[in-house]
Order: structure tokens, then sequence, then C-alpha cells
């Protein structure tokens, strides 16, 4: 590893002035699990400064305020994973938190680096998409907040400036009605990255129809979103097998009309309708393990 | 041969070195370090195939910390080593020919001045075809890696007359198979330390398998003689036949560095390092073609294998024999004609790897007979009871088997285990639901040892101790798999002394003979064998000081539960500390060197017949698998594996090796794919290059089978490589029975499985591997 | 670069060390305390072998950087043994026969440790859970699970 200058604030206040005044020099150094990856390889760590943020309290923990669910960035996997306030309010994401990599990455990695690292395989941003979570920015010269989706520009880069950091993670906890699935498909049972995922929620009415869908796959589209054109199929109709596969096949077109054909393709096209098809069933059923396998 | 009554052979002893293993005080490799030591580091090729037109180290030289850089030019001896052609060099001199080559060498105060300099060395490099497939490697326009063929090894087995045999047939099933690199994933990467030795010479401690052919390359490259170079072996942290020419290239390079500096020099490779520059595990096209009766029985078997050797010959020549011998698989068959090639491409050389040349064989031997049992429609048990080798067997090699054949009890207890034949009924034809379950079989034959590929002698030291404990030693070497514990618990049985006892010391070719390499599953039978006769030296010397002391006759006397004791009434009469002290006293020698040099076996390379081995150990593996046919997704629910070991020395060692075994099949089956582009590495660290984790491998049922063989120590024969050969094919065969397709490529990825073809980047290989796929051909004999 | 002061305690012991940022805890363990029994086998956080507990939750010591263990408890495989007495874990891993070549062992034996810690009699799934993240090549994980369930409380 490169040698660079180690800084650790203590304070929200104290790790932006740092911030402001390092610039582009700066890196942020949270739970470190994909940080000392990147650093290791040879000749990638060009920043001078490591701002390690991992010991500023006000950037841990997570509450529910006002309905929502307000999750700080330094929040492990394994504290999520873990959560009984997720379970109720978005098992989803507790089950996207316990797909990741392995314990020990679950014990150091957190929901912050993997919004902020911005790879198209992070499990936690499908779910947390489908939630509608909105995040905030802050930098020394204030804050902003947007919807999660509308941070990415493309993988790797968010919209985020040098100076900016990531300090809260909110969305409206699930209602009592609403069931959520989330699906990862990797080559092997852990350690994996995603070769796809699925994020899903459906609300289904007292009609027997559903009243909300929200689907959000990971690792098919350049950037994630919502497949509105899927959900808007679902909207109204009771759920069915045939119903739900249509939904995967609308997504599956998407995927395509955006990705356009890749080396890929031949095989993500129709499993991604597969893994929304049955993200779907899940939802549906809600008394389906929701493990995530 | 009836088994033996023992007292402590059988016993799931702890292992002699497990104590220092689970408190950290085992020293690896890189564990070591000395005073003054220097960080050595290799500059690798930038490309698979190009001339070395200049090579500029002198900014390198200058940087702070440096205290050497070496190239080709500062090598003082032969700069080439290799066990059978020696072609590959210990840094390349004028031409690369793949990624993994050195360059240049870095001797630096720290890590960091090490990798600094490396990036200072300019090497300016004209760039030569690069020749990726093995395939195209036999043509004759083909770019020439290494002289004026790529073809550098050719072995035959002729048998019978095939075109008789095809003539007899009434079906015939042709089919091409293909398999991959492999990357042997020892957790520990290689390490050496060298330091110059006070007499002149080399003193080194690595992570090396092989440390008598290590040893004669380092004291070649240097020009010294044999007694100049002390390699000692460090706790080695796995090998899988991977730490052999990969390390003899780290000892050299270390050595070079160490006695141009005089002073110690530490090489450690980074995974990144370690996957670039080692062997892999050979890639083999295998192309069989079968003639059977309607009934099932085997008229005809024509086989030719090429096996992508890589930029060096390495092992290719010993593991594409194994290939050659056992391409048949155990069946009876009357007219074989084998050829199995090796040729040189750019990508990284291919060498030794636990199975070493029979994983390939046993894919395509398998799945023929799955494929064969389903044309003929039985199940792939009977069929293979049908056509299995039995006691008194001719093999395709001509030899007659003339020891305890125990296939078919294995092959039956296998499919007991597994409720085989009525699951894999049940299982076929499911036409509903996303997962689908599968049975799937197979077994081999397997010959044990080096057999006439090679000299196959060892030595193992006893030395009994004025208070009674015992040091042993021997040249055989301790990857991890066991051999110092079977050695130890031969040696106590012997001397009727608990393990307590005995301190069993890591290999130093300097003192202990050269025993050949540790490979071939040879441990067991050859050191153990050795551990026996030397162990019987000083017993003889004891038995006749006890009989002095006690004025018993020396056949009235045995040692047991550490004492002297008459065999009539077992009474206790001197316990075996004293009967050492007696010794030490009389000036009688408690050392006892045990050699053993292996049955004869005879090799005929024309006609490819002969005693290839002079015995053979009898497997099944069954493995029970979920098919997520919508995603490709294969789960191994359940697994049983059956080996007939000859006799298992250490129970729970034995069940270690079934156990690991499966699962570095299991990897071969399904997850574990080396992969180039041009010659590039695409995967360099376990990221990418998926290995099993303990949420991929299923419970696994063992079930020993022992049937002592005369040639064995108390009658063992061996089980390292036996445990990792079959479970590949078992699981193939078992994706085949829940979904009525067939893999011909390892591995079975999410991909293979839902589309029939892998997908590739490159967007090329996709459609080669189309089409292979489907080539496939089974008909009527005649058309 | 200018060193980092800090304050750690690792298997009991309290150090305060003067060392680089940008070394690695496992480097701090290895080249700096002499606590080699803590393996490097990939040095990205994917095979396990050198994971150590920090604050008694398992990680990846080549993920961490050196300064962020200041203030904090590290336990590495040394600290297992209490009074020169293995801890009955460690008889397990001998008694089951779950050690092979030993390099996994160190990592495998902190993962199991801290799953130990919060269950003392875990079911098979969440052994294979905790060891998920130690990479085995010679055992096939069979005899560690087996020893894993079968510490002697």
């Amino acid at each position: 590893m490169k040698p660079f200058e180690y800084i650790a604030p203590r304070s929200l206040e104290e790790t932006t002035a740092l911030l402001a005044r390092a610039g582009t020099d700066a890196t942020i150094l949270a739970g470190g699990t994909d940080l000392l990856v990147e650093m290791r390889r040879p000749n990638k760590m060009r920043k001078r400064v490591v701002v390690d943020i991992s010991r500023v309290s006000e950037l841990g923990g997570m509450i529910t305020s006002d309905r929502s669910v307000v999750i700080r960035p330094l929040m492990t996997h394994a504290r999520l994973q873990h959560s009984e306030l997720l379970r109720i309010a978005a098992p989803l994401l507790a089950s996207a938190s316990a797909a990741i990599g392995s314990p020990q990455i679950r014990n150091r990695g957190t929901i912050g680096g993997n919004i902020m690292n911005a790879a198209t395989c992070a499990d936690t941003v499908p779910p947390l998409i489908a939630l509608g979570a909105t995040v905030t920015l802050r930098s020394a010269a204030g804050t902003r907040e947007m919807p999660l989706s509308s941070l990415f520009l493309r993988p790797y880069q968010t919209i985020a400036a040098p100076d900016e950091l990531l300090t809260e993670i909110r969305f409206p906890g699930l209602t009592a009605d609403a069931r959520s699935a989330f699906i990862k498909l990797g080559r092997r049972n852990a350690l994996s990255i995603s070769r796809l995922s699925v994020a899903a929620i459906l609300r289904i009415g007292r009609d027997s129809r559903i009243a909300e869908a929200r689907i959000v796959p990971g690792a098919a589209f350049p950037t994630w979103q919502r497949v509105t054109a899927a959900e808007a199929l679902l909207l109204g109709e009771r759920p069915s097998a045939r119903l739900f596969a249509a939904a995967g096949a609308c997504v599956s077109k998407e995927m395509i009309l955006q990705t356009g054909r890749r080396w890929s393709t031949e095989y993500k096209e129709p499993v991604i309708a597969v893994l929304v098809r049955r993200a779907l069933e899940q939802c549906a059923a809600p008394a389906l393990p929701e493990d995530g396998k | 041969m009836t088994t033996q009554r023992t007292h402590i052979i059988g016993r799931g002893e702890r292992r002699v070195d497990a104590f220092g293993k689970v408190t950290g005080k085992a020293k690896f490799a890189a564990d070591y370090s000395l005073p003054h030591q220097l960080y050595g580091a290799t500059l690798y090729a930038e490309h698979p195939h190009a001339t070395i037109t200049h090579i500029d180290t002198r900014e390198a030289e200058r940087l702070d910390g440096v205290f050497a850089v070496l190239t080709a030019k500062d090598i003082p001896g032969e700069n080439a080593f290799g066990i059978v052609i020696k072609n590959q060099p210990v840094l390349a001199c004028d031409i690369v020919r793949y990624y993994g080559d050195g360059v240049a060498l870095v001797a630096a105060a720290t890590r960091e001045a090490a990798e600094a300099a490396l990036a200072l060395i300019r090497v300016e490099y004209a760039p030569l075809p690069v020749l990726t497939d093995p395939e195209e490697a036999l043509l004759e326009g083909s770019v020439k890696i290494h002289g004026d063929s790529n073809i550098f090894v050719h072995h035959k087995v002729r048998k019978g007359d095939i075109e008789n045999g095809f003539a007899e047939a009434e079906i015939v099933i042709e089919k091409k198979f293909k398999t991959q690199f492999i990357e042997h994933s020892a957790l520990e990467p290689e390490a050496a330390l060298a330091e110059p030795a006070e007499q002149g010479g080399i003193r080194i401690t690595g992570s090396v398998q092989n440390l008598f052919s290590s040893r004669r390359s380092v004291a070649a490259a240097l020009n010294l003689d044999l007694n100049k170079v002390q390699i000692v072996q460090a706790t080695l942290g796995g090998s899988f036949g991977g730490k052999d020419e990969v390390m003899t290239a780290l000892c050299c390079r270390a050595a070079l560095l160490s006695l141009r500096t005089g002073r110690p020099v530490k090489m450690v490779n980074t995974r990144e390092a370690s996957m670039r520059e080692s062997y892999k595990r050979h890639p083999y096209v295998l192309s069989y073609k079968w003639g059977a009766k309607n009934d099932g029985s085997i008229t005809a078997m024509e086989i030719t294998c090429i096996a992508d050797g890589g930029a060096y010959a390495s092992m290719s020549p010993f593991v594409t024999w194994r290939s050659v011998v056992q391409a048949t698989g155990p069946y009876r068959c009357g007219n074989v004609k084998t050829d199995v090639y090796a040729v040189y491409t750019n990508n990284t050389y291919t060498g030794a790897m636990r199975g070493f040349g029979s994983p390939q064989v046993n894919f395509a031997i398998e799945s023929m007979m799955d494929m064969l049992a389903e044309a003929v429609g039985k199940d792939p048990l009977e069929l293979r009871l049908q056509n299995c080798f039995e006691t008194g067997a001719e093999t395709a090699t001509g030899q007659t088997l003339d020891h305890h054949v125990s296939l078919s009890e294995v092959l039956t207890t296998a499919a007991d285990a597994a409720q085989f034949s009525a699951h894999w009924k049940s299982f076929r034809g499911q036409t509903s639901g996303a997962k689908r379950r599968g049975i799937g079989l197979a077994c081999s034959y397997r010959g044990v040892s080096l057999g006439a590929e090679g000299t196959d002698a060892a030595g193992t030291i006893v030395s009994v101790q004025t208070d009674g404990s015992v040091i042993v030693s021997s040249g055989i070497t301790d990857m991890g798999q066991g051999a110092q514990t079977q050695m130890s618990q031969i040696a106590a049985e012997v001397l009727g002394i608990g393990m307590g006892r005995i301190q069993f010391l890591n290999t130093n070719t300097s003192r202990v003979p050269d025993s050949g390499p540790t490979v071939a599953s040879r441990g067991t039978i050859m050191g153990g064998s050795a551990a026996k006769r030397g162990a019987e030296i000083v017993r003889s010397t004891m038995l006749k000081v006890g009989s002095h002391m006690t004025g018993e006759a020396t056949g009235a006397l045995d040692f047991r539960d550490e004492h002297l004791v008459r065999m009539s009434d077992g009474t206790h009469l001197a316990t075996f500390a004293e009967v050492a002290a007696e010794c030490f006293r009389r000036g009688l020698p408690m050392y006892g060197f045990g050699w053993f040099q292996s049955p004869k076996t005879s090799w005929d390379e024309e006609r490819g017949q002969g005693e290839a081995y002079f015995t053979y150990v009898y497997g099944a593996n069954i493995a029970e698998v979920e098919v997520d046919i919508e995603t490709g997704k294969v789960d191994v629910l359940r697994f049983v594996a059956v080996h007939d070991v000859g006799r298992a020395i250490n129970r729970s060692a034995v069940l270690g090796q079934f156990y690991g075994g499966v699962a570095m099949g299991l990897g071969y089956g399904l997850l574990e794919s080396f992969d180039f582009e041009e010659g590039i590495p695409k995967q360099l660290n376990f990221d990418e290059y998926l290995i099993p984790t303990s949420l991929d491998v299923p419970p696994i049922r063992p079930v020993v089978i022992e049937h002592p063989d005369p040639a064995g120590p108390f009658g063992a024969k061996s089980i390292g490589e036996p445990a990792n050969e079959l479970a590949a094919p078992a699981i193939i065969n078992a994706i085949a029975n829940a979904t009525g397709r067939r893999i011909t490529e390892l591995p079975a990825t999410l991909e293979r499985v839902l589309l029939g073809h892998a997908l590739s980047r490159t967007g090329e290989r996709g459609s080669q591997h189309k089409t292979s796929d489907e080539s496939c051909k089974i008909r009527p004999a005649g058309l | 670069m200018t060193k980092i002061p800090i304050t750690t305690t690792v298997n009991g012991t309290v150090h305060t060390l003067e060392i680089a940022p940008h070394q690695t805890l496992l480097e701090l363990l290895r080249e700096g305390l002499g606590l080699t029994g803590t393996k490097c086998g990939c040095e990205i956080g994917e095979c396990g072998a050198c994971t150590v507990l920090l604050d008694g939750e398992p990680v990846n010591s080549c993920l961490v950087l050196a300064p962020q263990i200041d203030g904090r408890n590290v336990s590495t495989v040394e600290g297992l043994m209490r009074a020169n007495a293995t801890d009955p874990l460690q008889d397990a891993f001998m008694d089951h026969d779950a050690v092979h070549c030993g390099f996994c062992t160190p990592g495998m034996l902190m993962s199991a440790r801290a799953l130990l810690a919060e269950d003392a009699h875990p079911d098979e799934a969440s052994i294979r859970t905790a060891i998920s993240g130690n990479l085995c090549r010679c055992t096939g994980y069979v005899q560690i699970i087996e020893a894993i369930k079968h510490v002697k409380p």
C-alpha cells in the first residue's frame, strides 16, 4: 500500500471541514472492505489523505422518526442483518445485508460504503431504492437531500462532490400490509458477488388486487431504478403466476432496451425474468423464507 | 492378505503437528525472518510471448534501499530446469513464453522499496504471435514455442484391433469433452527464505513440496554441489501438487539474491503473483469414441486427448502418462487405441495437481458410461457392474490385476448407501418444477504411486533417544495431508509406543536421503513402508537387548504399551525407556534407516503395454444435486464417497482426504476455471477464482473399505488423489439425471447448465462452446 | 508520512505503538508484534486466513487499517491458550482432525470462537454460516464443522 496521511475526525463538523480542505486529495474510509482492496492495487491509490470516519458517532446508528427509518452510513451489514427494526420495517434490506460477502465482511462493511462505492452489484441498493430511500449529503457548505436513485451517475460513480459526505439514508418503513423480497443469484453460496438480484415490494389491497408494486433489479441495469413499466402491469391485478411471469418478461425487455445486447444478455435475459417472478411470488406468499437464497 | 491385528494402526490419532497448528506456533515459510534480511521480488513478463530486446536496470539499482537487481545474465550456472525436459528458465533470457515468466529480480531493504524498484526496471519487448489454443498448437503452421514442434508428448496404448472392435459394435457413441485450467489454491502462497551458509553454499527454508528436485535445480543454477544446498521444509500450508516447479523457481531466485548480497533474502508471493506465475491443472480436449453391443458390453474404445502443457514441459510427460494408462476407466474392453498428446502454448504452464491426469479422463469416461447406459437402456450402476474389472481382469495396458479388485463391492456399497438406483429412476424425466433433483455415479481405478513413470523409492529414519523418546524424519513431506502422522503411527505400532513419544522433524535435504517427490499419493505407501522398516531395525536391536536384560528369548518378547512384554502372559518386564537406556549403555545403535523401493513395474512405450503400476485402488462417488433449471444454479445436497484404501493407517486422516477430495472435485465440477484472454490470466485472486465455501460443500457420507494389499505397510495403499478424481463426473452425471441434458465442458457454471454453453466477455469463446457442446453423436454402428 | 500513536489491547496485553498509517492490522500483528499465527492468504478479505476478533467480532485483519484499532481489543490465535492449557475449541479441532495443512486454522478458530461466544450449542447451519468467510482447501469443512459442534463447554 502506498503511504498516505491518516486523519480520524471525531465529529461531523470536523469531518466536513477536513473534506473541504483536502478536496480531491482525500478519500473516505469507513469499514474499509472496498477501499482497502482498492488501495492495495498497484498504481490505484493516488489519494494523499485518508479520512477515517469510523469514529464519528453522529454517523452511526439507526432510528425511526415520524414513520421513517433513518439509517446512518456507518451501520454495518451485520447490524442491519440482525436488526429487529428492519425485520418489520424493511425485511428485504435485512435479507440483502445478510447476503453480502461473509461474516467478516458484514462485520466491517457499512451501508454507506456499499452505496457510495456504487458498484453495480451492491446488494443493499436495490432494496433501498425499492423502499423509496432518500440520502443526505453534507459538506461544510450545507446539506442536500435527494432520492437515492438520482445519486448514481454510472457504475462506481455518484454525483457527490469530493467534499460531500453521506450522512443519512431515510425511507418510510413498510406498512403492515406490504410484503417484500430480495433474491440474489451468485455463483456460490457465500463470498459471492451478485450475478443478478431483485428487490420487490408488493401491497395487496383488501380487494385482493395489487395496490402497489415496486421492482428494482440489481446488476442488470447500468444504474438502479424501479422498472415502472413492469410495476404498471401489476397494479390493480390479482396476483397470479402468469401475471408475475409477465412482469418478469417486462423487466427483461426493459433491461435489453437500456443495455443493448451484450455478451451476458443471453443469460441475463431469461434469468432476470425468473428472479422477478420469484420475488413477486415470495411477496404474494409471505410464508416463504426470505433469506435471499 | 488378511488384516493384521494392530494397536495404533487404524485409530484416529491426533496429528503430530496439530498442536502447533491450533496454537499459532506452527511456522510456515512466510513466518520465518532473519536479522538483516532483505526482501526479494520478481518482475514478470509483460507479454505472454515476446522477445526481450533490452533490459535496463540502472535506475532501479540507484533507488535507495535496493541491494541487487539481477537478470538472467547473473545466473552463474544452468538457467534451465525441468524434471523431464529442462526448458524452463529461472529468469527468462531472450524470450518470454508466458505471462508469469520472471524477467528480473530485486532485493531491497523493504518490500515497498523492492516493489518500487521493480517499477523502475525498463524491459523492451518485441511481441511474438500468441498461441493459446492447444488444438491449434497441433497444426503445421502454428507458432512454435520451443523448437520445431509444439507436440512434446505422445503416449499411446494399443490393444487388440480397434477396427474389429468397431465392426463388432452395435452402437457407437462419440463425444468431445473439454476441461479447464485449475489453480491449486493452497491457502498458503509460496514463500522462501534463503541465507548464505557458513561453509559456502546456501540454506533455504521454504514452502517446498518436492525438496530434492528443487535442490537439484538450485544447485545447477548456482553451480554448487548438492551438499552445499540445504533446503528445509517449513510447515506447508497446502500444496496439492502445486509447490513444485514454482517453488523451484522461487528457491533459485531467493538463493541468487542472497548469494549476491550476502544477506538473507525473503521472498513471499502475493496471491496475485502466485496465481500469475504458478502452474495449473492441465485442461484437456478429450475425444472419446466407444463401440458397444446392445447388451452394454464394450467392444472398442478410441480415445484422443490433447493436454495443454502451456509454456513449459514441467510434469506434463508424467501427468499425461497416467491419463493414457487410465483413459479407458476400470472397464473391460478388448480393443483399445488411446493417444494422449501434450502441447506447448503461451498459456501458463501446467503440471502436477492432485489427481495428476485422472480427473480429466474420469470426467470423459464416466460421462461416456452414463451415455452408454442411456443408449442401451440400463441403469448406470448395472452397466458399470457389468463391465467393471474384477480380480484377474486384464487392463488396457495388458496388466493382469492379481491383487484383490474390489470395484464391484465399492460400487454396490456406494449405491446402497445413496439408494442410487431407486433415486436415479425416480428423478429421471422430471417435467415439473424449477428445482430438479438428480443423482449421479462415478467410479475409477487408480494406479498407486509413481508406477513405471519413474524411480520409486523412499527413506525414513527412526531414531530412538536414550530416554525412549523417538525422532522420525523422512524424505517424504507433509503438506497437510498427514504424512508425518501416518509415518509416526506406523513407527509407534512397530515399537509398541504411544504417539506422544514421537517427534517428527520437517524434511531437510541435508539430513534425509533423496526420496523422490511426495506426489502420486505415495506418502503412506512409500514413506510408511520405509518408516516400518526403520522402526523394525531399531526394534530388532532393542529386542535383543531386552532378551539380554530378561533372559527371555527374543521371539518370546514384544513391545507393547510402552513396555517390553512377555508375549505368553503379557507381563511387563521393563519400560521402553529402560530398554533404550540399556541399548545406549551397551553402545548399540538405536537408529533405524528404512529404505523402501517399490515392486517392479514395466512399460513398453511404443505399444503402451505393461505392468503400469504395482497395485491399484478403487473408489466410487455418488452426488445428489438440485438443479434450478431456470437459473442454472446447481446445489449439491448429499454426497457418498467410498474408497478401498487397503488399510486405513489413521482413520480420521483418511476421512479427511475423502472430504477434502470431494470439495476440491466439487469446485472442479461446478465453480472453478482459471481463464485466459490471449494468454493473460483473467483471475488473480480469490474474489474471481471461486473455490467452494462451507456453504457449498454438502454433508458427505464416507465409507472406508479395507482390503489390505501386500504391497503396502500394514496393507495400506493410498487415498489423497483417488478422493479427488470422482466428484466432478458424479455431479455432472447427476445434473444429466436431473435435466436430461449433458454438460460436456467443465465447470457446470450457471450459463452452461442453463444455456448449454459458456459466455465470455470476448464473445468468441461463446460461439466455439456452442458448436462443441453439440458435438454429441449417438448412432447405430455403420451409419 | 507521520506515524500515528495508538494504544491497543492485543490478547489482553496493552500496547502503545507508533505506527505507519498505511499498515494493515495484519501487517502490524505479523511484523510489528511478531504474532505470526495470523496468516496472510489473499489480502483482499476473501480467504479469511487473517481473521482476528476486533472487540469480539471476527474481521479480516487485512481489511482493517492499523490506526483503526486505537483503543480497541484484538484477539488472535495466540491468545486462545490460557495458563498453558489449550482451549476446548483447540482440543476439539485436534480431536476431530479439523487441522490439515493448518493455514486456515487460526482464522477458522477465531470465527468459531466468536460463534461459540454467542451460542454455545450452534446447529450445523449456523456453523456453516459462521465459517463461510474462511476458505479451506484441505478438509471440505466437514471435520471443522464436527469439531465446532463438539466443543466441550
